[in-house]
């Protein structure tokens, strides 16, 4: 091979300029993907959700939950090593599907930014009351909750490094203190099976641990968002994708701790315990531990409260990054000039996330209805996202001829595995008491298939620069090597 | 934490070594937007383990991959292996018009060469010396040409730590966020000052000497003694001329 004349160029700016680059630590990047994930709130909450459902199937349903998981963040790393993007997996959808998959999968993935941001600021809210001794009417937590809201957004605004280093704090000590909950509640807990134990040691059957496996991949969502961190992030190539493995990693063996422990505190307890909202805080209470059910409600609201500025920088971003592609209008693209944050998209995010479930408590929904109906939504929001970027990796690997049959093996069995997750949501949604949850989920992402084919048939040109990221400029290469493209 | 346990190197690793180091001479001879097929083809590589290391290579900052994906390049990162060693001696003509600038101010004169991330002082005023040169070329944030060069850089500690910012004098920038300041004031008024940063009772500013592409090749420095930066900034605004006449000399 001679000496190539290539036609190379390279632009003097990226695309994505203007947010503060490469200053994120690594601790920082995984905070980032923890907060979205909110480990302590799955930690609190999930099992016992699993275990009505899966019986003695629990917690083989969370080793295949995490494995899935661990599956689908390996599918993303793919991209991960290869690109740094500021839209998260719609940028890397955007690689091997095009415009269309990546907008009906950046849609999803922006409904499951903000309803998991709903969620967290009603949970927040919801537990902040409890902890103020307040009754948690509607209007109460539409009040802790926009002002939970503004304080997120204004952390978000201010600077990605600060609300990811509150965010790892908050977290930190939030699981600490479920741990030692957990813990302190073992070392009480009776040893002889209570009311609860026939539900508790139900029989291991298929249905069961499949719905239980859907249920124990909701309390993982989230764990990808370290992708939209790809400008800011110090090494992206090599500090996102670490994140996007390490955080379902770690997340997996907390939640597994937690399920153990659950199962053992369960066994013994009464059956309207296990039925309960919060079955850890009942049992906390009834053991007469009422200063430590209020250390767990000040642990889960600080989660929900991370969740809430972990989503919001999320959605701000995967916005920054659609209007740079002028998908969405240019203004939402712009950045601030001292904090270089994209402060217009994040504030155009905050109406929509405190403003939806302010509106629907007015209308008198039940606080913890909106709470659930939320991360329901959000759930199926993201496992669409998921599901078709992992989808894009054999096209994208494909389309840069870097394919060899383990991702392309990875990509397929993760991508069917998520849909397969998917319609056994919908199917047991639909069949049980869910069928509203189900027509609200489908609402909610049918606007972004219109808008897709909407945009394809109506203003193709807008679709052209779908798919930016941080790419090359002048200054990455080494100096003399890729000339310049000639300014515009 | 648990000390690092030196093992040596094991197994496959220094086969993986050295195919790193034969993919980037192949990416360095076939030039930018060489692919990963073809690297793996070039060098007999299984083509997983190429497209592995090259990600490594990318990831670690020494590979570019280009807009379209598929294609490679060399890291600005790849410039430090050769380091300033290899900088040329500057050329008659050049000294020539430094002597012209020195004869007409009363304060030292030096000029100093610029790598995409290193100085060099290559020509420093006989009748003026610099008191440390090596400390000039060391410590970027304190120095002026050094704010000059760190102010080129989109992200100025890609070429120093945050942690490499030493106290030399009280006077010394120490904090990021306070050099992100100072370099943003460079970037907008074209040329650096600093006062006492270096040493405690000499000032001096830098001015831009840049190639006829753009390229900043290399700066003229003004040293006054005393702290007020204002004495040696007095001499930048004529010596643009000057750093004019440079410009295709070292470019």
């Amino acid at each position: 091979m001679s000496q190539r004349s290539t036609a190379v160029r390279l632009p003097r700016r990226s695309p994505v300029d203007g947010l503060r680059r490469r200053r994120l630590s690594f601790a920082e990047v995984l905070a980032q993907s923890v907060s979205a994930l909110a480990p302590t709130a799955a930690m609190v909450v999930v099992p016992s959700i699993v275990l009505v459902e899966a019986g003695a199937g629990t917690l083989p349903a969370f080793v295949a939950a995490t494995a899935l998981v661990l599956l689908i963040g390996w599918c993303l790393t793919q991209f991960g090593r290869r690109m740094a993007a500021v839209g998260g997996t719609y940028s890397y959808t955007a690689k091997g599907l095009g415009p269309v998959g990546a907008l009906v999968g950046g849609w999803a993935l922006l409904v499951g930014y903000a309803t998991v941001a709903m969620a967290a600021l009603v949970g927040a809210a919801l537990y902040l009351a409890g902890l103020l001794g307040l009754e948690p009417t509607p209007p109460v937590v539409a009040l802790l909750g926009g002002a939970v809201g503004l304080l997120a957004t204004a952390f978000a605004v201010r600077g990605i490094r600060l609300s990811a280093r509150v965010a790892l704090v908050l977290e930190v000590v939030s699981v600490a203190l479920v741990v030692a909950v957990l813990g302190a509640l073992l070392v009480l807990a009776p040893r002889t099976p209570g009311s609860a134990a026939p539900v508790v040691d139900a029989p291991l059957h298929w249905g069961g641990l499949a719905v239980g496996t859907v249920l124990g991949v909701t309390a993982f969502m989230g764990f990808e968002s370290a992708a939209v961190l790809g400008v800011e992030a110090r090494r992206p190539l090599v500090a996102v994708p670490r994140a996007v493995l390490w955080t379902p990693a770690v997340a997996g063996v907390l939640v597994f701790g937690a399920a153990v422990a659950q199962v053992v505190l369960l066994r013994a307890a009464p059956i309207d315990v296990l039925t309960s909202p919060v079955p850890v805080a009942e049992l906390a209470d009834r053991n007469g531990l009422v200063p430590l059910r209020r250390l767990l409600d000040l642990g889960i609201a600080a989660s929900f409260f991370a969740c809430v500025t972990g989503s919001t920088n999320a959605l701000g971003r995967v916005l920054f990054s659609m209007a740079r592609e002028e998908v969405l209008p240019r203004t939402l693209g712009r950045t601030h000039r001292r904090f270089d944050t994209p402060h217009r998209a994040l504030a155009a995010v905050l109406p929509a996330v405190v403003g939806v479930p302010v509106l629907a408590l007015a209308l008198g929904a039940r606080p913890r209805g909106v709470l659930v109906g939320a991360l329901t939504v959000s759930a199926a929001g993201y496992v669409v996202a998921y599901v078709l970027a992992c989808l894009a990796v054999p096209l994208f690997l494909r389309r840069i001829g870097e394919l060899t049959p383990l991702p392309l093996a990875g990509g397929l069995v993760a991508g069917a595995a998520g849909l397969a997750v998917l319609t056994a949501a919908v199917a047991g949604a639909a069949r049980g008491d869910g069928a509203v949850t189900a027509a609200v989920t489908v609402a909610a992402l049918a606007p972004g298939v219109a808008w897709a084919l909407w945009l394809r048939w109506r203003a193709p040109e807008r679709l052209r620069s779908v798919g930016v990221y941080d790419q090359a400029t002048v200054s990455s290469v080494l100096p003399g090597t890729v000339p310049a493209e000639p300014p515009r | 934490m648990t000390p690092a346990i030196d093992r040596g190197l094991t197994g496959r690793q220094p086969k993986a070594v050295q195919s790193a180091l034969a993919i980037l001479e192949t990416v360095a001879r076939v030039g930018a937007g060489v692919t990963a097929k073809e690297v793996a083809e070039e060098l007999g590589l299984p083509p997983a383990t190429t497209y592995r290391l090259l990600n490594l290579l990318v990831g670690e900052e020494y590979l570019v991959r280009l807009p379209d994906l598929h294609g490679f390049a060399l890291g600005r990162k790849a410039a430090r292996l050769t380091g300033a060693t290899g900088a040329a001696p500057v050329c008659t003509a050049a000294r020539e018009v430094v002597a012209d600038l020195r004869g007409r101010v009363r304060c030292g004169v030096h000029l100093v060469l610029c790598t995409p991330s290193t100085l060099h002082c290559a020509d420093v005023d006989p009748d003026h010396p610099l008191q440390a040169p090596e400390l000039v070329e060391r410590h970027l944030h304190a120095s002026a040409p050094g704010k000059l060069l760190l102010a080129e850089q989109d992200d100025w500690q890609d070429v120093l730590g945050p942690t490499r910012l030493h106290r030399l004098t009280d006077r010394t920038v120490v904090r990021p966020a306070d050099l992100d300041g100072e370099l943003g004031e460079t970037r907008r008024r074209g040329w650096a000052v600093q006062g006492g940063q270096v040493h405690a009772d000499l000032s001096c500013a830098a001015v831009p000497v840049r190639s006829p592409a753009g390229a900043l090749v290399a700066a003229l420095v003004f040293t006054v003694r005393g702290v007020d930066p204002a004495a040696p900034a007095a001499h930048a605004v004529p010596a643009a001329d000057f750093a004019r006449r440079l410009g295709p000399l070292l470019g």
